[in-house]
């Protein structure tokens, strides 16, 4: 009987081995970074516009980059779509992307796009503080509309924000501190501001969660999560900082080896013509578009009045382990 | 000294390979798992340390002093170490204190215990950190609306604990019945018959049988949970750094390949140190108790007193356990899990949309895999046991590896191993199957050693003596015998095949999805209620097949065992 078994698991570990790699052969493999149900919409937009079907595959920023690093001998995907401009710059600092120029790329600001074409970013998100409003009630307090509003009392142990040294977004937050107030006044800032957070989220979604059920007081990371969870009916206040606040802009690159390079390129192409841009708006992503000429989605606040910093990814990926590592010896170790 | 006992060992591994010749088919079976954990789980692991060891193309020691060096890792490398102890301790007991009293009482509502000690072993990813927050966090149901108690610190080592010990006790729970029930009643009623009193009787004759599974469930525990790294990520936080967070965070938050293995290698250390000690405990001591001649035992190894307090323990870990899941299902129903709790079925006609596929990508992929892996482990439990043969040690050595390194770093390796020719196998479904199959049969191998060291070889030197192969001996005599250590491998594998994450994340691909990986998605965009309703469904499957799993094998092998179970 147990050879029996082998026999028949054989059998169907041949047939699953070979059933699959000839679906491959015409269509766009993609490594999502934006999540499961937006990638779809979008990615089903871009194939009814332009007839080129699409698989993907969704995976988190991190993640994307260690596979695609350990596949690159054989790349199994073509297009990394999705995940903050940073992530980008370091595919491209390790070789793993290719460079395209796409013609519509002259519609863009210089900050949404790398200056020889290895990415081109698509959307973009300010980060911003999520208020649960139970919460604030429980402690009387108001939502923070500034940095300096988190040191208050009532906010300590309230606070979750995501880790620098785990999540894209939690380092966002520190290099724009660092170019907001310059770095020695950024990491006093962030040690005093130690006592106030509750923990350091591991993943950089993390912390919109922990606010919507009430776990802490205030969750800070990029919006859309935000308005998602608001959308679902959890009872969230978003507000920024006056002082400032940095921005992601998701990009898409072409990986370097990848099997279908000419559909990739239409990919960005498409994505920043205005009707890709409204594909945005129309999935309901909560995404703000990088083409000025775009619309915006109801209920998101028009980009120009939030706060945002110039920001360049390009100098926060060079700077990004120093800062990391300076942040594990002096933050990390600061009095709670 | 070395060489005279090498030379002992070259006459010994010549006998046995003599031995082998007599049964070629035996000596095949060897040769071809020696082949299989070659492939799939060596060969991988090489990779990464390869990976590790030349950076930059030299080799070099470098990250490893980096690392031994940096006061965080230390930290992380301690705190690993502490939870694994801790965890193993916890968790053994709770599973014990279940595995005694369902085989040694007659308490009622038996097989709604048995069902809350499995259940935890079920634990959805990201979901099950979130359920824990809303019944222990700040605003939790427990910590705030029961007990009154403000600003529970559930992040770091106290939250963590009570996550990891709830999540593992199942483990030696499983490991630990098919050991108590194998031992039977017989020896204890004898032991009072001499005059012994119940305390006695306990202390000395059933805890020192059990030793061998006490062993094998610490053992498990505690690699399992230093390799763990679900719970730690949610809940340890920046404040309490494990190594096991570390090597995903140095590969996937600083995109350090080479860094992240050498923290894997790190990790080994106090696995295979905590296997060399278990492995030199156990081996000094006999515990043969299942001889083939008949047992019954007249159940009152416990006092009637004494039976409620135990009761009493399970029935309030078992409400926990309820507690639990009940928070998941009300999030699955819930229009905003945590916020807004009136009922509707949107999540679930969401999840029905959306995740279609992935639903039937991961039953196809743990039906597949945990029968293969059932089967390997048992096969592999009586090999290393019962048969002599060179390298039997180190067979079980390699099989455990793959357990005891964190799943990140087996994704990677495997990515590694399996993206070129002759081995492609990224995209497809078998390098999903080989991953689960191979990352968990040492549960299965655990305990079937466990009940092999309680039963006489006697019984299977009978059936040899009378003509029988070690193929059919194994079939017919050895493998009922093994069928509650068999049961506890199939379940373990087939959950953790639709439960874990950490590896299967790399190799997902457009064609083979999982339902895990749904659930991170939707956790990430902010859809709690979706993720929730998931993993209710994700729970339920595993149950029905929990379910199967016992009826094929009770029909399978004719088994008083039903009733045990049943």
């Amino acid at each position: 009987m147990t050879r029996h078994w082998f026999a028949v698991a054989a059998l169907a570990l041949v047939v699953l081995a070979n059933g699959s790699p000839a679906l491959a052969q015409d269509s766009l493999v993609v490594y999502s970074s934006v999540d499961e149900e937006n990638a779809k919409k979008l990615l089903d937009a871009f194939t009814k516009a332009t007839g080129i079907k699409v698989r993907f595959t969704f995976l988190s920023s991190g993640p994307a980059v260690a596979r695609i690093e350990a596949e690159k001998n054989n790349p199994q995907a073509d297009v990394w779509f999705g995940a903050p401009s940073e992530n980008h710059v370091a595919l491209k600092e390790k070789g793993l992307s290719q460079a395209y120029v796409s013609p519509n790329a002259k519609e863009l600001a210089a900050k949404f796009k790398d200056p020889e074409g290895y990415w081109t970013s698509f959307y973009m998100n300010p980060l911003g503080f999520a208020s649960n409003l139970n919460v604030l009630k429980q402690k009387n307090a108001e939502p923070p509309t500034s940095w300096a509003d988190l040191l208050k009392p009532e906010f300590k142990a309230q606070v979750q924000t995501p880790s620098p040294q785990t999540s894209g977004t939690g380092y966002n937050m520190v290099a724009a501190l660092v170019v907001i107030m310059g770095e020695e006044k950024a990491f006093e800032y962030l040690k005093q501001l130690n006592p106030s957070i509750q923990t350091y989220t591991q993943s950089g979604t993390a912390p919109s969660k922990a606010a919507a059920i009430g776990q802490a007081a205030v969750g800070i990371q990029f919006t859309p999560a935000f308005l998602q969870l608001m959308g679902e009916g959890y009872p969230l206040k978003v507000t920024f900082p006056k002082e400032g606040v940095g921005f992601e802009a998701p990009a898409i690159s072409i990986l370097k080896g990848a099997p279908h390079v000419e559909p990739a390129k239409k990919l960005i192409d498409w994505f920043i013509t205005i009707p890709g841009q409204n594909a945005l708006t129309d999935a309901k992503t909560y995404f703000f578009p990088v083409h000025a000429k775009a619309k915006l989605m109801e209920g998101l606040p028009a980009f120009d009045q939030i706060p945002t910093i110039n920001y360049d990814a390009i100098w926060a990926g060079k700077e990004k382990k120093r800062l990391v590592d300076r942040w594990i010896n002096e933050v990390l170790r600061a009095p709670k | 000294m070395a060489s005279a006992s090498f030379a002992r060992w070259r006459v010994r591994s010549a006998r046995e390979l003599r031995q082998l010749r007599a049964e070629p088919l035996l000596g095949l079976a060897i040769a071809g798992i020696f082949g299989l954990l070659l492939i799939f789980i060596l060969y991988p692991l090489v990779r990464v340390l390869t990976v590790s060891l030349f950076p930059e193309g030299g080799l070099t020691l470098r990250l490893y002093q980096e690392f031994l060096g940096s006061w965080f890792i230390r930290q992380a490398l301690l705190n690993s170490v502490v939870m694994g102890v801790l965890t193993a301790i916890g968790g053994t007991l709770i599973g014990f204190l279940f595995a005694f009293t369902l085989t040694r009482t007659d308490i009622p509502g038996k097989s709604f215990l048995t069902l809350a000690a499995i259940l935890p072993i079920i634990s959805p990813p990201f979901v099950s950190a979130l359920s824990i927050i809303l019944l222990f966090g700040n605003n939790g149901l427990i910590t705030r609306q029961l007990l009154g108690l403000q600003e529970f610190a559930i992040y770091g080592m106290r939250g963590l604990l009570l996550a990891q010990v709830f999540t593992f006790f199942p483990v030696a729970y499983l490991a630990l019945r098919g050991v108590l029930e194998s031992l039977g009643g017989t020896l204890e009623d004898a032991a009072m018959n001499l005059g012994a009193t119940r305390w006695k009787a306990f202390t000395r004759v059933t805890l020192p049988l059990c030793l061998p599974g006490i062993a094998s469930a610490l053992l498990v525990l505690f690699i399992e949970s230093i390799a763990d790294f679900g719970n730690p990520l949610i809940l340890g936080g920046s404040g309490f750094p494990v190594l096991s967070v570390q090597v995903y965070l140095q590969v996937t938050g600083m995109y350090d390949l080479p860094g992240g293995a050498a923290l894997a290698v790190v990790l080994l250390i106090p696995s295979v140190l905590a296997f060399l000690l278990q492995r030199y405990w156990v081996s000094r001591k006999r515990y043969v108790t299942v001889t083939g001649k008949p047992t019954r035992a007249i159940i009152r190894a416990v006092s009637p007193g004494m039976q409620w307090v135990l009761f009493g323990l399970c029935m309030a870990v078992a409400a926990f356990v309820l507690l639990f899941y009940a928070t998941i299902l009300v999030g699955a129903f819930s229009r905003a899990w945590g916020a807004d709790h009136s009922l509707t079925l949107r999540n679930f006609g969401y999840v029905f949309a959306v995740g279609a596929q992935a639903i039937t990508d991961t039953l196809i992929i743990a039906v597949t895999s945990s029968p293969l892996a059932g089967i390997l482990g048992m096969a592999i439990a009586f090999l290393v046991i019962r048969r002599r043969f060179p390298g039997r040690q180190a067979l079980e050595f390699v099989s455990i590896l793959n357990f005891a390194v964190p799943g990140t770093v087996i994704g990677i390796g495997y990515i590694l191993a399996f993206n070129q020719r002759p081995l492609l196998l990224t995209g497809t479904a078998v390098i999903l199957i080989a991953n689960f199959l191979f990352r968990y049969i040492p549960v299965g191998i655990q305990s079937g050693m466990a009940v092999l060291r309680q039963i006489d070889p006697s019984i299977e030197e009978a059936a040899t003596n009378l003509g029988a192969t070690t193929q059919r001996t194994f079939r017919r005599i050895t493998l009922p015998l093994l069928v509650p250590a068999f049961f506890s491998g199939l379940v373990f594998s087939f959950v953790r095949a639709m439960t874990a994450i950490s590896a299967a994340i790399f190799l997902v691909s457009a064609d083979w999805n999982l339902m895990t990986v749904q659930i991170l998605s939707q956790t990430e965009a902010g859809r709690l209620g979706a993720a929730a309703a998931f993993s209710v469904l994700l729970i339920l499957i595993i149950l029905v097949a929990i379910g199967a799993i016992r009826l094929i094998l009770g029909q399978l092998f004719d088994y008083r065992y039903q009733a045990a179970f049943g």
